[in-house]
């Protein structure tokens, strides 16, 4: 079923997307890859452009898609780094209770996650990473949906 | 219905055969309203929630029994997560005719049907009226399939070979048709122009190549009317005038293209320098204006510089910013004495203030020493009659003679005689020497 509409969505996503979003790359029907930006002026990330991954299973829109930031050399023509967040892991993985099982919802697009990270961004204050960073990004080698994260920071 | 019904409901429902509405083409656009939220196609069997909002059935079942725990009688919302208990199915028709009429492309596109339907009629056009549906060959012998429209009265089987007149190739009956009028590689067709008889194939060579084709002059460009055959062209434009300037022309057009860009060029640059120039006025303007406030000198300078750089705009802007640096310099320095002038005036003003300062406090301490004296001149007489009264208390029998002379002793000085003189003349009650003494 996935598939069947997931084009569908593809093509009218190109239509309008909202500002400080551009769909990159889109080539197969299970990853996509978006560029977002930060659009007022928070120190943090201001002129900066974030690559996001998506991958979405068979069962999209029903399921959610594993998202995460990927990093790409500040050497290449586009560097994209990964934003410094409490809740974004520094190998991209991002800690956020709507793209989990329990904080999704099929009416969710990739759209409305790409400007919930917009915001999570904006309302940012703090310039760290999450607690127990180190160890996370050298031992997870679990895979994003495998990951049980603990919401406790109702906040952001 | 509640959501145990609804989920069983499901289970029951047989999609066999029925035409996959959400892999339609759709061809006319749509409201984003009459879109499902979860698969983003026009709402296919709508359903309603106790919050208003509505989902394909389909989409909305596979939701619950991914959110919905088996133990909880509810589940929320997949729009708004309003905890809900109960599906309605019944949603106003207009939203269900309103999907239905969307127009889509016919799923057997592929098979070559062109036909657009409203989505309501999509499933009995599949069925019934559309000519590409493929249905089992009549002739039960054979395996294959046929187009429906392929199907002739007699329903006898077209899948059998036949031979080509002119290609000698074998073409299955059904497809001769189309064979024979388009596809054969030995069709033949005529050259509307010359006439003669070409492969149909090369025929779209043979037009650009056929002597007999009317073409235009090659310059016809420049405006030579000619339409002649292709066999004659060349003799027409040996003679041709039009194309012998041909050339000519060329290299005008490329000069006047050269040309204009260099004029564009030049009006950007023009319009740069324009800027500069304005702004160097501007500037001059009000560095005129603030020097004019400043007495006579700086302003009959600024005067001249500026009569200079209105006509040093056609010469160089540099010696009139030298001139205006120079200008200001001067102003400076009439700045800096002005300065010193009011430096020495102040410091003048200061000393005199100074000076009548400490002539008053002078004045102020003598006044301070006489009021000093007199009140010790009044005070002496007292303390003297204190000390008589206190020693004739205490001695009683010691004349007030004694204590008179300790007194003079104990207060010399001038105020002393008067003192003396003026104690007397102020009697005092006994009940008062102990308040002054305690006074004092």
């Amino acid at each position: 079923m996935a598939m069947a509409f997931a084009g569908k969505r593809l093509s009218k996503m190109n239509e309008h997307l909202p500002p400080g979003i551009t769909l990159v790359k889109s080539d197969t029907l299970e990853e996509w890859q978006m560029d977002i930006k930060v659009l007022d002026d928070n120190p943090l990330y201001k002129d900066q452009t974030y690559r996001l991954k998506f991958t979405f299973s068979d069962k999209y829109p029903i399921e959610p898609p594993e998202v995460q930031f990927i990093e790409l050399p500040t050497t290449s023509d586009t560097p994209r780094p990964i934003p410094i967040h409490p809740h974004i892991y520094s190998n991209g993985i991002i800690c956020l209770d709507l793209l989990g099982r329990s904080g999704w919802s099929p009416v969710q697009t990739v759209e409305s996650v790409c400007m919930s990270l917009q915001s999570m961004l904006t309302a940012n204050t703090k310039d760290e990473r999450p607690p127990g960073n180190n160890d996370f990004v050298a031992y997870n080698r679990r895979r994003i949906r495998d990951i049980n994260f603990v919401y406790e920071d109702d906040n952001v | 219905m509640d959501i145990q019904d609804f989920l069983a409901l499901g289970a029951e429902s047989n999609t066999e055969g029925q035409v996959d509405l959400r892999a339609l083409d759709h061809v006319s656009s749509y409201d984003s309203h009459l879109m499902c939220p979860i698969c983003h196609c026009p709402f296919i069997k709508p359903v309603r929630l106790q919050c208003d909002h509505v989902f394909c059935e389909k989409c909305l079942r596979s939701a619950i029994t991914t959110f919905h725990s088996a133990d909880s009688d509810h589940f929320p919302c997949p729009s708004c997560r309003t905890p809900t208990r109960h599906v309605s199915m019944s949603v106003p028709r207009l939203l269900t005719n309103m999907c239905d009429e969307i127009q889509v492309r016919c799923p057997l596109a592929e098979n070559g049907c062109q036909e657009l339907v409203p989505r309501g009629h999509i499933q009995s056009h599949v069925e019934k009226y559309c000519g590409y549906q493929l249905v089992p060959c009549p002739d039960e012998s054979c395996d294959k399939k046929t187009r429906k429209k392929d199907l002739q009265a007699e329903k006898r089987c077209r899948h059998s070979y036949c031979r080509c007149s002119r290609c000698e190739e074998d073409v299955m009956e059904q497809d001769y048709e189309e064979h024979d009028l388009e596809l054969c590689p030995n069709l033949r067709a005529t050259c509307v122009d010359c006439g003669t008889m070409v492969v149909q194939r090369t025929l779209k060579n043979h037009i650009e190549a056929c002597p007999e084709v009317v073409s235009p002059c090659a310059g016809s460009k420049y405006g030579c009317q000619a339409r002649i055959r292709r066999a004659e062209i060349s003799t027409h434009e040996q003679q041709c005038p039009l194309v012998a300037i041909g050339p000519y022309f060329e290299a005008q057009n490329t000069r006047i293209n050269s040309l204009e860009l260099n004029m564009q060029h030049l009006q950007q640059r023009n319009e740069v320098f324009e800027d500069g120039l304005a702004n160097i006025r501007s500037t001059l303007v009000e560095s005129s204006r603030i020097s004019s406030r400043h007495g006579s000198g700086p302003t009959a300078d600024t005067d001249e510089s500026a009569d200079r750089a209105s006509n040093a705009s056609s010469s160089n802007a540099t010696t009139y910013l030298l001139s205006l640096h120079e200008s200001l310099r001067e102003e400076v320095n009439q700045i800096t004495y002005a300065l010193t002038d009011l430096d020495a005036r102040a410091s003048m003003s200061i000393m005199n203030e100074c000076l009548r300062i400490k002539e008053d406090m002078a004045h102020t301490n003598a006044a301070v020493n006489t009021v000093r004296m007199q009140v010790q001149w009044l005070m002496n007489p007292r303390l003297h009659n204190d000390t008589r009264t206190a020693s004739l208390r205490a001695n009683g029998a010691n004349s007030g003679a004694e204590a008179r002379q300790l007194m003079a002793a104990s207060a010399p000085g001038p105020s002393n005689a008067a003192g003396a003189s003026l104690g007397p003349l102020r009697p005092r009650r006994p009940s008062d020497g102990g308040r002054e003494g305690t006074k004092l």
